[in-house]
């Protein structure tokens, strides 16, 4: 395959932010080596602000160079695919690294372990892959680079009942899960012996128009894949392990898998599908994931409404917007709009979610526990935390001016634009529903009586973290357009240069 | 975009700031919070006189307005689609530029003095005291505890406990009336209007544990807040309606793509309203015309949904003098000037179109109306309301009948006089109740119910507070139109000049109402500062602090000079020495049409010069002539007689709508919806499909107790001798969790292979 050389630059940058992660790493194992236990802050700091240097060094690269024709398109030997979209979703994974490397300095326990932080930095690297994989061996690495990665993330707390039962179950879930998704996957190169993604359409039609056998096997492949995406970003019936990871789960990981692994798997998602069945089979894989969209917010929303621990109800809040996600993915077929509303809802709701789990961890960190009535009357509190809170319960509820409320005018505008009127109204029906407990938390903050009196303490890193998160919900909302442009031409990018 | 365009983008955003900064910051500290509001405003002010200056000395600005826009709200795949927002400026938003800052600015200086001093009734419940708000204490010790005609426990509060919060709502107030005047489209423009009926409803209800002991049928801030947040409601729900139609329609909401497009106007004008035998006459665009002025007849308080600006002086003065006179309700005004060219659709300087006629016939009625009410209150501020909602009948009248130019020249001078009045009332109230503070304390008695807005309880406050006295009497005679020398004779003239020549009808009502103005006016300059004192507290009375005087000194000089741009060019002397009517050319301007100047005619002049003076000599002959003495009723019951009762009843408005509007919904929700759909119908259902279950899991029980709970107890105990720290994992939970996983996987199968094969 590399008959002729190939210059340097074009094998580093499109790989420039697992290069950076990989340095990272190691910088972060040996700084544990050399600091003693109580500067162990450095090692969240360093994690953070390196994922951060590496999103902007990437994204400046990428900005200058995304639609070079020498760098742009599948890269090393095709395993990569250089493109707007997955230079989009890389810096939502490396945001929501970085942002939760910040949330992990002050989360108890995890905060002073090195090897917490070098195993957030391998997840990134590996959602960071998934972001941009266009081969099936490339794809089914990335999943497992992060995906072990993010089981030992949820068990770290091994003195935790909880904690564990969370790590095991997770791991447990998508080990199943990855057998199915991996056999989905051997059955497509079985079928037509090629492994990158773009090969894979044209054989596929035709074994699918083919005979009624072949057109099985089509189906079988294609629904192994979607159980291993369907756990991936916790869609019914998949979704079971959820809320008892998020409830378990230290903190800072929750924020991490509710977040980046979600949005790194629609990447994926929507590159894998939008590029591997051909067009006969759209109209199957569109209903059922139209169904699937309908189940898995209306599952969500319902059983948020009677939670009572605030992390297993954003466990359920964040089905339900991974079922308005499915929306857009169900509108890509017919056109840029669906990919476009994906990628900016999921920029939002990594922003979001990110902070609502940062307000959870100060909370929690006073009080030990992260029930809902834990919240009553933070107004008087801490307003500022209040404030915050509110912004990401607005956003999540998709309230106007806020960045939720233009994701989900997006993915309706996309649906009603593919001809999924009844997706929208459905989705839009959710979202009143939705509403009801994002509210109730609003209503216990301001008017339940509070009886605790410990001070809450907003320490530097979790302030800045819902500065950064703050500021990014407002402005993603009020001046939605150049997110949206960016949304746009990561869109246009998947199909555009398909070689 | 150039500096001066970026600037108009600037004007709103100070006071936002200062709204923020006192929300997260400086609440806890008053001192610091006023700073920030009153430099923040000052602020906004400079940014606007600088916009204003350059835009009056722009030529041309009605086609070359100031405007800067950006694309907000992507609508499809390309840019071209997208919703555009921007802040323009052109000649009418530079009137706006040139009062709303003034006199919020005046209004903000004026706050920091009267909301410092100051105390109310409030209830005790249940041992609590009231809300402790974080960083803002009330302070209730040391006086005296009383217990009310409904048995309450009440106390004295100090009403400057949530001061910071105060200035924070004003500012955010400001910052949303500056929003909407600089708008360039309808919707921008509607998130401002919008900002402000939310702060207008906090602040009315500002003191919302505020009681009035033995008046049980006063309403509290609270209900006051709340029925002018529903009022407006309804208006704005209508509005939106209109909205929504025009942006489906024309595909766009820009004023200028609207207003200065010829072609667009044409097909507002040319299709006719669907075929309702009725409407026939009417036009999309009058239609859309109509449920615009909607909007406006909540927020300007025009009949029949004026109830709620009365009610509104239950919030703290300057409020009234900001939202509830200057600002706010000027803004329905405005934005009917703003859409002049759509409710006048099909009218071309001849021929009012059945729109015009509503908006004209309503503008006249509620003029005439509320300046029958305000003739017999005997509360300072509510005469003030109904005199403001009158005069804003007075504007809307105006575009009624075509002459919008007028109707923003008396726009800009109304807000200018009425700020002025409201703030002058304000420091009469607070002089009152300073009086009754120190008569307490010189051992006069007072009954828990008295009123310190009460004019029956004033009188003779000439001397005690001249600053006051003279800057009122300055307003007042502005509001009245006293001929040459105040602002309102000049506004008010141009109006009714345009009414005589156009619509008789309307000028005969407006006249009469001109005349209602100014004997009202007198009457309640005669109660307030003529005579002697009628109590105590009047007697000891004393002129407030300088924050309050300065912006009454500096308003009233408005109020005299504001009128001179606007004299027409045919007056003699005064004309031709003030060139040639600026603010008509200037104003008139703004639109693709520009508005004909009328000839100058003398008869409109001597009769509204008359009207206006014989008003005012009939208030003096009354009540400054003879003053009234302590417990003395007034002349005026035994004139009119039962009329009286009526007038000061307000028509029995307030007591139609909750007979017809409120009681019947109160009824509908308790009765119907809750009482029959919620707990008959849909509680039934679910009732008798619970029934179902229990009867049917009842003939099950024996079944699941032998077959179902034997084979599960089986596997539980086979589990339970697993070791206890896999117990959380090895509960099967996992294993279930799967099972349905798969489940779902085999069911996908089975709809595919149904939907593949077995379609």
């Amino acid at each position: 395959m590399f008959t002729e050389s190939i210059p340097f630059l074009q094998v580093v940058v499109p790989i420039l932010p697992e290069i950076g992660l990989l340095i990272l790493l190691l910088t972060v194992l040996l700084v544990d080596l050399f600091t003693r236990l109580v500067r162990k802050r450095t090692l969240g700091v360093v994690t953070g602000v390196g994922m951060i240097v590496i999103m902007l060094a990437n994204l400046f690269v990428g900005f200058s160079l995304v639609n070079d024709a020498s760098y742009a398109g599948t890269a090393l030997g095709g395993m990569i695919r250089y493109d707007m979209l997955a230079l989009m979703f890389r810096t939502m994974v490396l945001i929501a690294g970085a942002l939760t490397a910040f949330i992990s300095i002050d989360t108890p326990v995890v905060g002073k372990q090195g090897e917490y932080f070098g195993i957030l930095t391998v997840a990134t690297m590996g959602l960071s892959l998934m972001s941009a994989a266009a081969d099936l061996m490339m794809v089914f690495l990335a999943v497992e680079t992060a995906s072990i990665s993010l089981y030992i993330l949820a068990g770290f707390l091994r003195d935790s009942k909880l904690s564990t039962e969370a790590g095991l179950k997770y791991y447990l879930f998508g080990a199943a899960t990855a057998g199915l998704f991996l056999y989905g996957l051997s059955l497509l190169f079985g079928f037509t012996g090629e492994t990158n993604i773009y090969n894979l359409a044209a054989p596929l039609g035709e074994m699918f128009a083919g005979d009624d056998t072949g057109a099985f096997a089509v189906a079988v492949a294609l629904l192994l894949l979607l159980v291993g995406f369907g756990f991936k970003v916790a869609a019914v019936p998949f979704h079971f392990w959820t809320p008892d990871v998020y409830q378990g789960a230290p903190t800072s990981t929750t924020a991490f898998i509710s977040t980046a692994s979600k949005a790194a798997s629609f990447a994926l998602l929507v590159r894998v599908f939008d590029a591997v069945w051909p067009v006969e089979v759209a109209v199957y894989w569109t209903g059922l994931l139209a169904a699937m969209a309908v189940i898995t917010m209306t599952l969500g929303n319902l059983l948020a409404i009677v939670q009572k621990n605030i992390k297993r109800m954003l466990a359920y809040s964040s089905i339900a917007q991974a079922g308005y996600t499915l929306i857009g993915v169900v509108a890509l077929t017919e056109t840029d709009l669906g990919t476009a509303a994906v990628a900016f809802y999921m920029f939002m709701y990594v922003l979001t979610n990110i902070a609502a789990f940062t307000v959870i961890s100060v909370i929690s960190n006073t009080t030990g526990t992260d029930e809902i009535a834990d919240f009553a009357g933070l107004s008087r509190r801490s307003f500022p935390l209040t404030l915050a809170m509110i912004l990401a319960l607005l956003s999540l509820s998709g309230v106007p001016p806020l960045a939720g409320f233009f994701g989900k005018f997006f993915l309706f505008a996309a649906a009603v634009d593919a001809g999924y009127t009844w997706l929208a109204i459905i989705g839009v029906l959710n979202a009143i529903v939705a509403l009801y407990y994002y509210l109730t938390v609003v209503k216990v903050m301001f008017v339940d009586p509070n009886e605790d009196t410990r001070p809450l303490v907003i320490t530097p890193a979790f302030a800045a973290v819902l500065w950064i998160s703050g500021v990014g919900i407002l402005l993603m909302g009020v001046i939605a357009a150049p997110w949206w442009n960016w949304a746009l031409n990561a869109a246009q990018s998947i199909t555009a240069m398909a070689p | 975009m150039d500096t001066l365009e970026l600037l108009v983008w600037l004007i709103p955003l100070p006071p936002l700031l200062a709204f923020l900064i006192i929300l997260l910051v400086t609440r806890g500290n008053k001192l610091l919070s006023d700073i920030v509001a009153v430099a923040a405003i000052l602020g906004t002010w400079g940014l606007s006189l600088t916009v204003f200056f350059n835009a009056i000395s722009t030529e041309h600005l009605g086609e070359h307005p100031l405007r800067a826009a950006f694309t907000w709200l992507p609508l499809g795949e390309s840019v071209e689609t997208s919703f555009q927002i921007g802040a323009m400026v052109d000649p009418l938003t530079a009137v706006m530029l040139f009062f709303v800052p003034l006199t919020a600015s005046m209004i903000f200086i004026y706050s920091t003095g009267y909301m410092a001093t100051g105390h109310y009734w409030t209830e005790i419940k249940g041992g609590h005291g009231h809300d402790d708000h974080a960083g803002e204490e009330g302070d209730d010790h040391g006086h005296e505890m009383v217990v009310d005609s409904a048995g309450r426990n009440l106390v004295r509060f100090d009403a400057t406990a949530w001061k910071a919060r105060f200035m924070a709502l004003i500012a955010l107030f400001a910052s949303g009336m500056l929003l909407l005047s600089v708008a360039d489209n309808l919707l921008l423009l509607f998130i401002g209007w919008e900002i402000m009926g939310f702060c207008s409803y906090a602040l009315i209800g500002f003191w919302h544990n505020r009681v009035y002991p033995n008046q049980p049928k006063r309403i509290t801030p609270m209900f006051a807040g709340i029925k002018a947040f529903m009022t407006t409601r309804v208006a704005d729900v209508i509005m939106l309606l209109g909205i929504a139609w025009l942006y489906s329609y024309t595909g766009t909401l820009s004023f200028r793509e609207i207003m200065y497009n010829e072609a667009m106007l044409h097909a507002l004008e040319s299709s006719a309203f669907p075929n309702i035998v009725a409407l026939s006459t009417l036009t999309v665009g009058g239609v859309i015309g109509l449920l615009l002025f909607a909007g406006a007849v909540g927020k300007s308080a025009q009949f029949p949904l004026h109830t709620w600006l009365p009610d509104a002086m239950e919030g703290p003065t300057p409020v009234s003098a900001m939202i509830h006179a200057a600002t706010m309700v000027s803004a329905g005004v405005y934005m009917i000037i703003r859409m002049y060219p759509i409710i006048s659709t099909g009218f071309h300087g001849h021929g009012f179109t059945p729109t015009m006629q509503i908006v004209a016939g309503i503008g006249a009625f509620t003029a005439l109306f509320s300046a029958t009410i305000a003739v017999a209150q005997r509360d300072i501020k509510k005469v003030l309301a109904y005199s403001t909602i009158s005069q804003l009948g007075y504007m809307v009248a105006a575009v009624g009948i075509g002459a919008y130019v007028a109707a923003a020249f008396h726009l800009m001078t109304h807000a200018i006089f009425k700020a002025l009045l409201f703030m002058g009332s304000g420091s009469v109230i607070h002089a009152v109740e300073h009086g009754e503070e120190h008569a307490h304390h010189h051992g006069h008695h007072f009954p828990i119910d008295f009123d310190a807005q009460d004019m029956f309880n004033m009188g003779g406050l000439w001397k005690r507070i001249p600053v006051t006295a003279w800057t009122f009497l300055i307003g007042g005679l502005a509001l009245s139109g006293f001929p040459l020398v105040t602002a309102g004779f000049w506004s008010k003239d141009e109006i009714l000049a345009d009414a005589f020549a156009h619509a008789p009808a309307v000028f005969v009502v407006l006249a009469i109402a001109a005349f209602l103005t100014a004997f009202y006016t007198m009457r309640q300059i005669g109660l307030t500062f003529a005579g002697e004192p009628r109590t105590h507290a009047a007697e000891e009375a004393t002129q407030t602090d300088w924050r309050m005087n300065l912006p009454l000194i500096i308003l009233a000089f408005f109020a005299i000079t504001a009128g001179f741009v606007g004299v027409h060019q045919d007056f003699p002397v005064l004309g031709r020495l003030l060139g040639e009517n600026p603010f008509h050319h200037f104003v008139g301007g703004a639109l693709l049409e520009h508005p004909e100047t009328l000839a100058f005619s003398f008869t409109p002049l001597i009769l509204s010069i008359v009207i206006a003076l014989s008003g005012l000599l009939v208030g003096w002959l009354i009540y400054v002539r003879k003053p009234l003495a302590a417990g003395q009723e007034d002349p005026l019951k035994k004139l009119l007689g039962p009329i009286h009762t009526l007038l000061e009843n307000k028509y029995y408005m307030d007591e139609l709508y909750d007979w017809a509007v409120i009681r019947p919904s109160m009824w509908f929700a308790e009765k119907f919806v809750y009482l029959f759909i919620d707990r008959g119908i849909i509680d039934g259902i679910l009732h008798f499909i619970a029934r179902s279950v229990e009867w049917m899991a009842f003939r099950n029980k024996d079944f699941d107790t032998h077959v179902i709970n034997g084979g599960a107890d089986q596997v539980v105990e086979g589990i339970g001798g697993l070791s206890d720290s896999f117990k959380y994992v090895q509960s099967g939970r996992v294993q279930q969790y799967l099972a349905v996983a798969v489940a779902g996987l085999l069911m996908l199968v089975g709809v595919f292979v149904w939907t593949l094969f077995l379609r």
